[in-house]
């Protein structure tokens, strides 16, 4: 906690009790009205001063009590002024250890420490260091420092942890905290330096600093030759009780082996295969018959015999056994054209949506509410209290995909929305005529995995836009084919055309399944929740109707204060194993796996290594960097000090002092009375 | 006409608490003069008597009511009756209403105790036919009505004085400017203050009256919290005009306040001597008796 904090301010804003107390004491002179002060005189100053200054003393320690006990719960950290004195001669080594996933495997991570403790004690007196840990991102373990033992203790701090290593931004985040340096920089990077980590460039992995000081690089790779592994790559569920399981081992290439891959559903085994397998490469395991319980079920594959790297032999995933959602259809004619088309692809989507196609002449607008959200076929056939129902539904938080059919044709103004309408776009005969599709928003959700509505035809009525109205897809001439507008909290999409294939061909051809799924998990708050996830990655909480969700990690610990359930964020995910999420819309689980790159052995050649230290270090040299260091400049950070057990035992002792200047006081009150 | 009180009520009204808690400004006048008078041994020098002495010529601000009409159906000319007790003077009361009058320790601010007291000179002398007028000042006049002995001229002065409020600060420099320059005709004045201002200005301010040939009267109104303050304990005390705040011990309240409030207290009645005024110290923690008896010694040797 640090001393800007809301609750150290809060803490501290109780100062004032004591000064507002001691207020009071000080009143007790008796303040009177006087017809006239001129013959009066001010009370002997002694006796005045003396009376205060008990007060002022009570006063004091009460205060200071309150102040340190605001400063304990702060816990404040004293700095400990560096004792390194930059000089020209002063190195700076940048310790880097790789605490990426791979580096949990038997052995590496204690090699790595070994040679970062090596650097620290072969520093010469004049040399500071610091070091860092890198994976998915790098952290500052320790500041520039001379201080040896403050060094070590803290490379003994350090541990892998599940994330993934990628050189090229390593080398950007060591960049930006270099740029702060004047000294001679020595980069020490400690990891098994896989082919995987590599970055795509290597231009990336060059640090862009060194032009404008003298830099070298030092990589020490700690496990040179490959170690043999097997990790579970993927876990797929087909047809609802098939699963399918593959995994790939990377051994000696004519070594055969025996693998036994385990399923279990929901933390029970439920079955195992055996596999024999050669040399390198994938292979897999098919369980069919699996019976999954409604909702979401827990699905492990774990890979047998172990390894030198075990974490990565065990692969979660989800699979989400639910009925189909509901969905409400507003329709004229059930068993009209446009139901069969909307039913068909909606009952077809990865999350299966079953269509209940409802009479707008005999429907219930109360029902609407049981519903997240609802198509309507033509919004033309809502009108009276059921577009003020629907308006209701929509500024409640409920969403509407709405097209527009036959009975929108003949109306002036778009009802719900309100937007004129000026009918389709008439060709020279005077016929309605078809427009090309001239421009896709591929931003928008329900856009963004979709390609095919380039061919889609459409005689679209053409209502006049408002600011409001976002257009998804648009004609030549501007023509909107699918707008979204907010109303409230809620949203409507509408599709200028009718879907039952009139005037326009979208209900037939293939893109429209991929739609109306998209539109479907847009609508119903479904599309930001990735059920599969790896380490290190965001999972995005929207907010709906007020609330947001809580995440619990796999550890059972929940993630969110109460303040942060209610708002829309990203969490960060870096465990492995399931973290349950509890949305508005209900629990939801998502499965998080470490990186598949860190499971590759394969480390980078001795000889690409040397490359890279040559490029970096010959690059330094060419660069022709003089360095200039101010004399005076200190360039260590201080060294951190917890001091709040300090403060601790303060408090003791003024409640000590502030006992006895209490009842010093009250003896003295006893005794005027 | 009113039955007559007996002695003893009398004199209970003349207790300031009892007067105060009488809200009619002009009952309580007429109840401390009638109940003073009662007690007086009857006198043709303070007499109330309607004894006729002699004419004279009607001049400004007296009362037509005392017209001779007789005389006037004869010689054509405008004469008064004069009666036995009747000085045929005016009165010109001034009450200081700054804020530190509003101060009062025992129920009754010597605002509301100078009210009393110039209601009750007002009423008295009414009843000897004098013009009554009445000046209520702070800093500044605050509210001016000029002499007049005519019929309602006792309940305007009255009602005047009635609703004065304490507030502001003292000056006399401005009323007394004011006074003389509309008031001409030698007569009585009053001036009901506590004085607190210095000596000096005092002098300065009243001096110019005297020597115009009007007859003053300080009456000096204290309160006994004022003249002998009690206090047991350190006291933050606030200037009610200023609101400049001191804190004072009860020692000093108890020995160096009252010497020093002992000494501007003589030092008013030297001044006042010198000018040829009257003094009159009222403790307002004290019946109104020796205040309005101070009038009518004032009255008689300046009448």
């Amino acid at each position: 906690m640090g001393l800007i904090t809301p609750l150290f301010l809060l803490g501290f804003l109780s100062l004032a009790l004591p000064w507002w107390l001691h207020r009071l004491e000080t009143q007790t002179t008796e303040r009177e009205k006087f017809s006239t002060t001129r013959f009066l005189e001010p009370s002997k100053k002694r006796i005045h001063v003396q009376r205060k200054l008990k007060f002022l003393l009570l006063m004091a320690a009460r205060m200071a009590f309150l102040a340190l006990l605001a400063l304990a719960f702060a816990r404040p950290i004293l700095f400990k002024s560096a004792d390194a004195v930059v000089t020209e001669e002063t190195v700076h080594h940048m310790i880097v250890v790789d605490t990426s996933f791979s580096m949990r495997a038997d052995g590496k991570f204690e090699a790595a420490l070994a040679q970062a403790r090596d650097i620290v004690n072969s520093m010469a007196d004049d040399d500071i260091a610091s070091l860092y840990a890198a994976s998915s991102s790098v952290r500052t373990v320790a500041e520039p420092t001379s201080n040896a033992d403050t060094l070590l203790t803290r490379i003994a701090t350090l541990s892998p942890d599940k994330g993934h290593l990628d050189l090229g931004q390593m080398i950007g985040a060591l960049d930006g905290l270099m740029e702060k340096n004047q000294t001679e920089i020595a980069m020490h990077l400690i990891g098994d330096f896989q082919q995987t980590s590599a970055a795509a460039r290597f231009a990336d992995m060059i640090p862009d600093v060194i032009a404008g000081r003298p830099l070298t690089l030092d990589v020490r790779q700690v496990s040179p030759q490959p170690i043999p592994n097997v990790a579970v790559e993927s876990v797929i569920v087909e047809s609802r009780n098939l699963v399918l399981a593959s995994a790939r081992a990377w051994n000696q290439p004519d070594e055969e082996r025996e693998y036994t891959l385990t399923l279990s559903i929901n933390g029970e085994q439920v079955q195992q295969q055996t596999i024999r397998h050669t040399g390198n490469g994938v292979f897999s395991a098919r369980f069919p018959e699996v019976e999954f319980a409604p909702g979401d079920n827990r699905v492990d594959v774990r890979v047998t015999p172990g390894d030198a790297l075990p974490d990565d032999d065990l692969r979660h995933a989800v699979f989400d056994n639910s009925p189909p959602a509901p969905v409400l259809l507003l329709t004229e004619n059930a068993e009209s054209l446009g139901v069969t088309y909307i039913s068909a692809a909606l009952a077809t989507a990865p999350r299966g949506y079953q269509v209940e196609p409802v009479d707008v002449r005999d429907f219930d607008p109360r029902i609407m509410q049981r519903y997240p959200w609802l198509v309507i076929e033509d919004i033309g056939t809502i009108t009276g209290n059921l577009e003020a129902a629907v308006r209701d539904y929509v500024n409640g938080g409920g969403s509407v995909f709405a097209a527009a059919g036959s009975r929108t044709n003949g109306l002036s103004s778009l009802p719900v929305l309100g937007n004129s309408l000026n009918g389709p776009q008439l060709g020279p005969d005077g016929r309605p005529i078809h427009l090309d599709i001239s421009r896709i928003d591929n931003s928008h959700p329900v856009l963004r995995r979709n390609s095919g509505w380039g061919s889609v035809n459409a005689r679209v009525l053409r209502p006049t836009l408002t600011e409001e109205d976002r257009v998804l897809v648009a004609q030549n001439s501007d023509n909107p084919v699918l707008i979204e507008r907010r109303i409230g909290n809620g949203r409507l999409l509408f599709f200028t055309a009718a879907l039952d294939n009139s005037t326009s061909d979208l209900p037939v051809k293939p893109v429209f399944v991929s739609f109306m799924a998209e539109v479907a998990r847009y609508l119903s708050n479904e599309q930001l929740l990735v059920k599969e996830q790896i380490v290190d990655s965001y999972l995005q909480l929207a907010q709906t109707g007020g609330a947001s969700g809580q995440v619990i990690d796999p550890d059972g610990e929940s993630l969110l204060s109460l303040q942060d359930t209610t708002r829309a964020q990203d969490v960060p995910l870096n465990k492995t194993g399931y973290y349950q999420v509890f949305t508005p819309g209900g629990e939801v689980l998502v499965a998080v796996n470490a990186d598949p790159r860190e499971s590759d052995p394969t480390p980078m050649t001795a000889q690409a290594l040397q490359n890279w230290q040559n490029a970096v270090n010959g690059a330094a040299t060419s660069a022709n960097a003089t360095l200039v260091v101010d004399p005076l400049s200190r360039e260590a950070e201080p060294d951190a000090i917890e001091i709040w057990r300090i403060f601790l035992i303060l408090l003791a002792l003024l409640v000590l002092v502030e006992s006895l200047l209490g009842n010093r006081y009250l003896n003295i009150k006893t005794g005027s009375l | 006409m009113a039955t007559a009180p007996n002695k003893s009520n009398a004199f209970h009204l003349l207790d300031p608490k009892v007067l105060a808690s009488i809200a009619n400004l002009e009952l309580v006048a007429k109840a401390v003069v009638e109940g003073f008078v009662i007690g007086l041994h009857r006198s043709p020098k303070f007499g109330f008597s309607q004894e006729f002495v002699e004419y004279r010529a009607y001049g400004e601000g007296d009362d037509p009511r005392y017209i001779d009409w007789n005389v006037f159906a004869r010689t054509g000319k405008t004469y008064i009756k004069r009666f036995l007790g009747e000085t045929n003077s005016h009165l010109m009361l001034m009450l200081d209403a700054s804020a530190s009058m509003g101060f009062g320790s025992r129920g009754l601010t010597k605002l509301q105790a100078g009210k009393i007291l110039a209601a009750s000179l007002a009423y008295m002398a009414s009843r000897q036919h004098d013009a009554v007028g009445v000046m209520i000042f702070a800093d500044e006049i605050l509210e001016y009505r000029p002499p007049a002995s005519r019929a309602g001229s006792l309940q305007g002065v009255i009602h005047t004085l009635d609703k004065a409020e304490a507030q502001k600060g003292t000056a006399l420099d401005k009323p007394m400017t004011r006074f003389q320059e509309h008031i001409k005709r030698r007569g009585l004045v009053a001036v009901i203050s506590d004085f607190y201002c210095d000596t000096e200005e005092l002098l300065e301010n009243v001096r110019p009256l005297a020597m115009q040939g009007q007859d003053v009267i300080l009456l000096h109104l204290l309160d006994p919290a004022e003249l002998e303050p009690d206090i047991k304990q350190s006291t933050l005390y606030e200037d009610m005009e200023t609101g400049h705040a001191i804190e004072v011990s009860p020692t000093y309240m108890k020995k160096e306040y009252r010497e020093r409030i002992r000494a501007h207290i003589a030092a008013i009645e030297k001044a006042a001597r010198g000018m040829n005024a009257d003094h009159v110290l009222v403790n307002t923690g004290e019946p109104l008796e020796r205040a309005l008896h101070s009038y009518l010694t004032f009255r008689e040797k300046r009448g």
